[in-house]
């Protein structure tokens, strides 16, 4: 008796441990780039650096190549207003540092196996005046009826709002090795992440 | 036993009571599928709800949106803006300036127009679409194709230059901000239509319902108390439009789309539901949901439809120069007509426009347009006098006017009392409560023999009638004609019959029309004799002979037809009738005085 009723929740538990895991780290991800000569056969070093010698309030230690002169155009939204350019310390501009248009690409073109078939995608923030890609630097709006209250998705806890901005990493988990497409924080089945904010 | 146990009730338990009434509303209301674009008709994901959905892809927002490499448009626009030219809606009465659909409209269109296939989108690779159970918006009333001449105008400014000119659209300021513009106030799909949001049905912002979203713009004259606004009237399914079932049950609810196709009507200017006009109107008025059945009128003998031609009424047109039509909305004002008041009994109505045709244009008796008729004359003056496409009576008299407004001038020798009263004594035979200063209307000869003010059960108006030229009552005017009450009902309808026939007036009118059987057509022309074209001493009491009966007798001044007044009740005649020479063929009454007390009604027996 006892024991059929255990049986569902102890898979359960099992499951969910399981996919936890397998979220986990970055080796094996697409951002594993260990095998790469330029790598060093490190994972981390690309962009962390066990020693600060950048600007101390960036928080995970950047590398500091990164260069942050660049100004990107990103989606104006109706109330939102977005800063031109990328704020330190919220990770956004490390994501950029590759993902600029220039030189993911290159890493991709490096090895044309894992070039997908519309490289379009990996050609993100170009540097151009253009309102093609979801704001990020901006404020959370919290006064327009378009979105959820800033607490409820706090709450969840599935898209961090780092500073209360929206940011790169509210979407995508940079070490994610699940197979979420496009590194995303949770899976976007029936749009899920972007009602997770979109309150349409 | 439970109004006990309310009574009963502390404030708390009451406050918690209606906090847990109001939570449980909340909730309710939050999790209703139609707030979201989620399960909407919108939603084309895979578990989408409609008949056009992916076939494997299960995100919602996708199909319109990317959050990277989006088209350089917001909202994160994840589609090709379609390179179709439009057709953009027309009319005679619009004073916007409509260009082709731009920004959010064409994106709309990117769907909507058929020109896209749906699973196209800019986050794929154009040779792997989304796999969709449609590869195009089908066909029907969603798709809206590159004819936009038959929707709603989009891509206007929509300014105080716009309302200034057309003074039923309100002021944009004064529009809700529930309805947005766009960036430079001008219309697009989205001022209307929430594409997140179907709450209210067709993804509208303000629910159509008695037609509300429509009045935050259009401020249409007389629609307040209008019968289209307010009759609570049951609109069966597929009696106002035989192709569609309206979306609401009674004439209130439906408002404007009782009549009118906000998206692809059938006759695309003024997005009329029915391509020919009276259509509109007669799916509901012959019977089946209006009270009184104008088709059954207007199919009579003499009816004010043998002239429906479809498509050459302008409700821009110039009456002096249009083409000969009528349509109902010639007369009647569908955003403004109310019935009648309740109770009109004959010459109660008065000169003035009532219900039925308020707010309509007319021609005044100066003979200027006027976009608000006041007189109902001026709304027949429209048709029946200056424009060159006046019908002609066939009729030869010794004066002829087809023009009804001449005929009718206050300042004319003789005329019915139609623009102004008259003060003509001699017209004894008057029945009470008419009397010499009585103000008619063209309607209380000009009307449907089944007229409810004449004592039938039909509409009022000169919709149709079997009496020749659409008269309320019988009006013989062939020669020979046996006298009857009958023969002459329309006259006999105001002038007592006891009193004509009695010779109380002209002494010879019991010779003229009893015994001798002439009608009285063939001496009074009863609309009027023009002052330009005759004066009191030779065409008073409406005397203008018709030429088909009267000829030319031999006088010393030679061969004439004419009639002189020579004062009250009295005159001469020079002319050859049924035989019979008259040459200054005199008459005079010296009963006047007995015919005045018969019109204070000293005498009983009055002739209707």
């Amino acid at each position: 008796m006892k024991l059929r009723t255990l049986w569902p929740m102890a898979t359960l538990v099992a499951a969910a441990s399981l996919g936890g895991w397998a979220s986990g780290g970055i080796e094996g991800s697409k951002h594993d780039f260990s095998d790469r000569p330029w790598a060093g056969d490190d994972t981390c070093g690309v962009c962390h650096t066990p020693h600060r010698r950048v600007a101390p309030k960036a928080a995970p230690l950047w590398n500091p190549k990164a260069d942050l002169s660049r100004r990107f155009g990103t989606a104006i939204g109706r109330r939102a207003t977005a800063t031109e350019a990328p704020r330190a310390g919220t990770g956004t501009t490390m994501c950029l540092r590759c993902h600029d248009g220039t030189v993911a690409d290159a890493i991709i073109a490096g090895k044309q196996s894992e070039r997908p078939a519309n490289q379009q995608r990996w050609s993100m923030f170009r540097a151009v005046h253009g309102a093609s890609d979801h704001p990020v630097g901006v404020a959370y709006p919290q006064m327009d009826r378009g979105y959820r209250p800033m607490p409820t998705v706090v709450a969840l806890g599935t898209v961090l709002l780092p500073q209360g901005r929206v940011e790169c990493v509210s979407c995508h988990d940079p070490h994610n090795s699940a197979d979420t497409s496009y590194m995303l924080v949770t899976s976007n089945a029936g749009s899920a992440l972007c009602l997770t904010c979109h309150n349409k | 036993m439970r109004r006990q146990r309310v009574e009963h009730l502390s404030p708390a338990d009451y406050a918690l009571a209606v906090v847990f009434t109001t939570c449980a509303a909340m909730v309710i209301s939050t999790v209703r599928a139609d707030e979201s674009i989620v399960n909407s008709k919108h939603d084309l994901s895979a578990k989408g709800p409609g008949p056009i959905r992916a076939v494997h892809e299960t995100e919602v927002c996708i199909f319109c949106h990317t959050p990277h490499n989006a088209a350089p448009q917001t909202p994160l626009w994840n589609r090709e803006n379609p390179q179709t030219h439009y057709r953009i809606y027309q009319s005679s009465t619009t004073d916007a300036r409509i260009d082709q659909p731009s920004g959010p409209s064409k994106m709309c269109l990117s769907c909507h127009d058929g020109s896209i296939a749906l699973g196209n989108v800019l986050s794929r690779p154009v040779t792997q679409p989304i796999v969709m159970t449609a590869r195009t918006i089908p066909p029907g009333t969603i798709d809206l194709t590159n004819d936009l001449s038959d929707d709603h105008p989009i891509g206007f400014r929509y300014d105080r230059a716009l309302s200034n000119t057309d003074r039923q659209i309100r002021p944009p300021e004064v529009v809700t901000p529930q309805l947005p513009l766009g960036s430079h106030g001008e219309m697009h799909c989205t001022t209307c239509h929430d594409p997140h949001n179907n709450e209210l049905g067709d993804f509208l912002r303000i629910t159509d319902r008695m037609s509300a979203i429509c009045v935050s713009c259009h401020d249409l004259s007389g629609w307040t108390h209008a019968s289209h606004a307010t009759s609570r009237k049951r609109t069966p399914a597929r009696v106002v439009d035989p192709y569609e079932r309206l979306k609401y049950a009674t004439v209130t609810d439906n408002g404007c789309i009782n009549c009118h196709k906000i998206h692809s009507a059938r006759r695309p200017e003024r997005l009329l539901r029915a391509f020919r006009e009276e259509d509109n109107c007669l799916n509901c008025h012959s019977g089946a949901v209006a009270t009184f059945n104008i088709a059954a009128d207007i199919g009579k003998r003499s009816n004010h439809t043998g002239r429906l031609r479809t498509g050459v009424h302008d409700a821009a047109e110039n009456p002096f120069t249009m083409r000969r039509h009528v349509e109902c909305a010639d007369c009647h004002n569908p955003h403004a007509a109310q019935p009648n008041p309740i109770g009109v009994v004959r010459g109660t109505l008065g000169p003035l426009v009532k219900g039925p045709n308020l707010h309509v244009k007319g021609v005044t008796l100066t003979g200027r347009p006027t976009d608000n008729a006041t007189f109902l004359y001026e709304i027949c003056f429209k048709c029946h006098a200056d424009g060159i496409s006046r019908p002609r009576r066939n009729q030869t008299r010794q004066i002829t006017q087809t023009n009804t407004r001449l005929e009718f001038q206050p300042s004319n020798p003789s005329f019915h009392p139609v623009t102004g009263p008259r003060r003509n004594p001699d017209v004894v035979s008057l029945i009470p409560p008419l009397r010499t200063g009585s103000i008619i209307t063209c309607t209380d000869c000009h009307n449907s023999d089944s007229a409810r003010s004449f004592g039938g059960s039909g509409a009022n108006g000169p919709h149709g009638s079997i009496f020749e030229p659409l008269l309320v009552r019988n009006y013989e005017q062939r020669d020979f004609t046996a006298e009857s009450a009958e023969a002459y009902a329309l006259c006999y309808g105001c002038h007592s019959r006891e009193s004509i026939i009695g010779d109380e007036s002209f002494p010879l009118h019991r010779l003229h029309v009893v015994d001798l059987r002439t009608p009285c057509s063939v001496c009074h022309d009863a609309h009027g004799v023009y002052r330009g074209q005759g004066d009191g001493s030779n065409h008073s009491n409406l005397m203008n002979f018709d030429l088909s009966v009267v000829t030319p007798a031999n006088s010393p001044s030679g061969r004439r037809v004419a009639f002189v007044d020579t004062g009250r009740l009295a005159g001469n005649c020079t002319l050859m009738c049924h035989g019979r020479e008259h040459v200054n063929f005199p008459y005079a009454n010296s009963t006047a005085g007995r015919a005045t007390a018969r019109k204070r009604g000293l005498m009983s027996g009055v002739n209707r």
